[in-house]
């Protein structure tokens, strides 16, 4: 398959050529499986074989674009794909600077986050997976919803500048399991991301579920006041957070365009916790890597925040014409995020409900439907869901009613940072908008955050 | 293809299924524009085509799409395949709500088709509302468009068959300042649907060059303002942020897949129950709500929805209390049985998929709130003792129940004694749902009602984008917390 998609993008680009066309051409091809869950039964099951066609048609300052929904078999379709986005190039404006057309040094195919037995995932393996997370959980009232979406992705370019092309393909799997009550509207939740077929361990979703809802079905449901509390985040809260970051902070095109929280003089000064260090690292397999970005810039290990300190912004090649910037090689659909671990040795949410605590400590570890309140100062607004706990002073566990935390980026990874897990794990941040992109930042277990202010809590689930 | 499809469809039913359903597109195709600050940053356009297969077998659905048609039994085999692993797990299987078999066409009103519009004129419509925000104070501007046109052929084992012609048109201007501290504000305008049509007679250069004057002074005002402070008001909802409101704590907590616990994996569910229809007090008893598919010119009509039942007119909150939901065939059965009542005298109308690629989902179709007999936008300020008159979407987060909500918004006006006092900058408000709609004080008439649309409605799993309308007036409620 892998030469037929080269051999059709050759043909494509020898086409172009032979018109006088300038173009480049992404190739994005998904073969795509959701399998949902919804009040204890299988309310979807579905899939998708898509392969769309990019066109990017360049004239000197001049730049458009042309998108098509296709199949492999239908060259002449594509060809006049190719025509089109030539056409449309002719009647649109110059751009005030130049748009770069990449030359590819060499041609490059990563295939290294493949599984074959992964992709190969069967629905009775899908099913089988899900039944042994829930066996016994579930009852009348307590009801299991969730995904199991997998598929493979596929990505080619080239362009009229060289012959040389890049590829790569991935496979992936995101797993979420939620049990629910049916009466009383609380959700407990456990996530996986695989890679690999090894990646998938239903037997650790198990176990946290089960953890998670012996507490809601005994512990003592509260309405918490108002207030300051230490909190420790979740996987998926830290995971949320660092996308939040990542949009509004290290991106230099958001910097230009005054959407950014972060500003040029914050480069080389300590801006976060001393605790927070974080990198873009496209060696990690399970972040779904691209090893090249889309100009086909070799990608390494990069750090945008070291012990706290800020090391810069990344630039898009559009953004970096534009702005007259160096391109850092994050033409790419997400960045390989790493938040790297701490001193504390919590592996578990049940070492986390035993550690012993000088104060009452909020767990949460999901944010629901995060939002920017201001984007100059990083505030953003979400809620706590799916297992918030609050773990006493004494020992003791209550579970909270949803609360909502309005704050600044700068506050929860700054100096109110307490300590990070010395376990760091994959959490899938994958979108299900628009082209399959598989996407997880590496993040500690749990994050401790001291002082940060509840500033609206539920009187009920 | 229209034959191919019907005979895919007979010999699913022969081999047992309780149901079948095709959704052909032809065709699918967009056009997008942007400027940003003089920048034709993206000129792009898209064409795609496919079928999506839906087989109910065994009380189970299963789903299947192709944009390849060379191989039709296939798509249907693999649907009917997905529906059988499916039916390993059921736990409520799976009834559809009757309704005709109906042979019918549908075309949105649309007098000029945006893609018969010659590429250079649009762009000259974008330089031109790019030269009306170049103003001083301005930092970032930009303008845009948005085209879609979509032909979508239904077919059913019931015997139904529906073509639909669906032509939108979008239009967004925005523009941002940066203030004494480098903070950066926005000001948009999305324009409120005038006439009966929805294609590019709908751009109307004259009125966005108005509205990019007002937007550009409106920002140059939050530039230098005071910040918005942190207390209780009464909030006067302008329609800029009144159709968000509605969107996220009516439209969204009254889906009835929500309601039943389908989104809980991600989405979310509702504070509602089953037991609540025909007894909640939603809101104060100035509050009437209904989902109207029947609008012509709003993306939230389309004659016929993705289970092939017809567009409705339907009340969803009486004068305050809660009477209906946003439905579709599979769920008003469901949710009758559940309750062991008649909740839902079939479905509404309201089940629809983004593409052919996706499977149809409980989605808003219009959501209005009746005008009301509270005045003018004038007359409302003067019966405000203490308020803020709040517009503009900035941030919205609402919780996972629909139970409480955070918004943000562009700009906000003080009031006060009856009078518009000053604008403040970073205005917000916050509250619980159900508390906030019975605090609804006003509700303005006509004067103040506008049909605005939402062209990025998101949910669901695979996610689908919708659009929608909502008709919206001028609102005010007592005692909500500002400023936070």
């Amino acid at each position: 398959m892998k030469q037929r998609i080269l051999q059709t993008l050759s043909e494509l680009r020898n086409y172009a050529l032979s018109k006088g066309y300038a173009i480049s051409i992404f190739y994005h091809e998904e073969d795509s499986y959701l399998m949902r869950f919804a009040n204890s039964a299988i309310s979807l099951n579905t899939n998708e074989h898509l392969i769309r066609l990019e066109i990017t048609a360049y004239d000197g300052r001049k730049r458009a674009s042309y998108e098509m929904i296709t199949d492999l078999d239908k060259l002449d379709e594509m060809k006049q794909g190719v025509d089109v986005a030539a056409e449309m190039v002719q009647h649109v404006q110059p751009l005030g600077y130049e748009p770069t057309l990449p030359t590819f040094s060499e041609s490059f195919a990563d295939e290294t986050a493949y599984d074959a037995a992964l992709a190969a995932l069967s629905n009775a393996e899908k099913l089988d997976y899900f039944n042994t997370v829930v066996k016994g959980l579930e009852t009348e009232e307590i009801r299991l919803s969730g995904i199991f979406s997998h598929g493979v992705t596929t990505v080619a370019q080239i362009n009229t500048r060289s012959p040389r092309t890049q590829f790569v393909r991935f496979s992936d799997a995101q797993v979420t399991v939620v049990l629910a009550h049916s009466q009383l509207k609380w959700e407990v939740q456990a996530e996986q991301s695989a890679q690999q077929k090894a990646d998938l361990d239903p037997l650790a979703v198990r176990r946290e579920l089960a953890f998670l809802l012996h507490h809601y079905q005994n512990d003592a449901p509260l309405q918490i006041p108002l207030g300051t509390y230490d909190i420790v985040f979740g996987p998926a809260a830290i995971a949320d957070l660092l996308s939040m970051m990542n949009w509004i902070g290290f991106n230099g095109g958001s910097l230009k365009r005054g959407f950014s929280f972060l500003r040029e003089e914050h480069v080389g000064k300590t801006v976060f916790s001393d605790k927070i260090t974080l990198l873009d690292d496209p060696t990690r397999r399970e972040t779904f890597p691209f090893k090249r970005d889309g100009t086909g810039i070799p990608r390494h290990p990069m750090p945008l925040i070291e012990a706290g300190v800020f090391k810069g912004f990344t630039w898009f090649q559009d953004d970096a014409d534009e702005f007259g910037m160096t391109p850092t090689g994050h033409t790419v659909m997400h960045k390989s995020l790493v938040l790297q671990g701490g001193d504390q040795p919590v592996q578990t949410l049940e070492d986390l409900v035993q550690m012993r605590r000088d104060k009452d400590v909020l767990y949460i570890p999901f944010l629901h439907y995060m939002n920017i309140v201001n984007p100059s100062k990083g505030i953003v607004t979400a809620s706590s869901r799916f297992g918030a706990l609050l773990l006493k002073q004494d020992g003791s566990v209550a579970v909270p009613y949803n609360v909502r935390l309005t704050q600044s980026l700068l506050d929860i990874f700054g100096q109110k940072v307490a300590w990070l897990a010395q376990t760091t794990l994959p959490y899938n941040t994958s979108a299900s908008y628009g082209a399959r992109n598989p996407t997880a930042i590496i993040v500690p277990a749990f994050m401790r955050v001291n002082g940060l202010e509840i500033s609206h809590s539920n009187a009920s689930y | 293809m229209l034959k191919s499809i019907q005979q895919q469809i007979e010999r699913l039913k022969q081999a047992g299924v309780t149901y079948v359903d095709a959704r052909w597109y032809p065709f699918e195709e967009s056009n997008s524009l942007m400027m940003w600050n003089g920048n034709l940053k993206e000129t792009s356009a898209s064409r795609e085509s496919g079928v999506g297969v839906r087989v109910l077998y065994k009380g189970a659905w299963g789903f299947s799409a192709s944009s390849d048609l060379s191989n039709l039994a296939a798509i249907f085999d693999k649907a009917l395949d997905n529906a059988r692993v499916a039916a390993e797990r059921v736990t409520f299987p799976i009834r559809l709500a009757e309704k005709d078999a109906i042979q019918a066409s549908f075309t949105s009103p649309c007098q000029i088709n945006p893609f018969d519009v010659p590429l250079a004129d649009k762009v000259a419509f974008l330089k031109e509302m790019d030269a009306c925000l170049d103003q001083p104070g301005v930092f970032q501007r930009m303008s845009a468009l948005n085209f879609t046109r979509k032909q979508i052929v239904f077919v059913d084992s019931e015997g139904s068959h529906i073509e639909k012609l669906i032509t939108e048109v979008f239009a967004t201007l925005r523009v941002a300042g940066r203030d004494e501290q480098g903070a950066v504000h926005e000001r948009k305008y999305h324009p409120g649907r005038l006439g009966d049509s929805r294609g590019w007679e709908t751009i109307d250069p004259r009125r966005f060059a108005e509205n990019a004057d007002r937007i550009v002074a409106e920002m140059n005002q939050v530039l230098t303002a005071e910040p918005c402070p942190k207390e209780d008001r009464s909030v006067i909802l302008l329609p800029g942020i009144m159709y968000l409101q509605t969107h996220e704590t009516i439209g969204h907590a009254l889906e009835l897949d929500r309601i039943l616990g389908y989104e809980l994996a991600f989405a979310g569910g509702s504070f509602v129950t089953l037991d609540d229809f025909g007894k909640l007090r939603y809101g104060s008893e100035k509050l009437t709500v209904r989902a109207d598919a029947t609008i012509p010119n709003s993306p939230g009509s389309f004659g016929y929805d993705d289970d092939g039942v017809p567009a409705q007119n339907n009340l969803l909150i009486d004068k305050g209390i809660l009477v209906g939901a946003i439905t579709g065939r599979q769920m008003v059965e469901e949710a009758n049985a559940r309750a062991r009542r008649l909740i839902f005298n079939g479905s509404s109308g309201a089940n629809r998929a983004t593409s052919f690629y996706r499977v149809p989902i409980e989605r808003m179709t219009n959501i209005n709130i009746d005008p009301g007999t509270d005045g003018t936008l004038d007359d409302i300020v003067r019966n405000t003792e203490r308020g803020i008159i709040l517009d503009g979407d900035r941030s919205w987060s609402i919780g996972s129940n629909r139970e409480q909500f955070h918004f943000a918004t562009e700009i906000g006006w003080l009031v006060e004694d009856g009078q518009v006092s000053r604008v403040v900058k970073n205005p917000t408000y916050k509250g619980a749902t159900l508390k906030f709609w019975n605090s609804l004080s006003a509700v303005g008439d006509e004067s103040t009602w506008e049909l605005r649309y939402v062209n990025n409605c998101g949910k669901g799993q695979p996610n689908q984008i919708m659009q929608l309308g909502h008709g919206i007036p001028v609102c005010r409620f007592d005692n909500v917390r500002i400023g936070e």
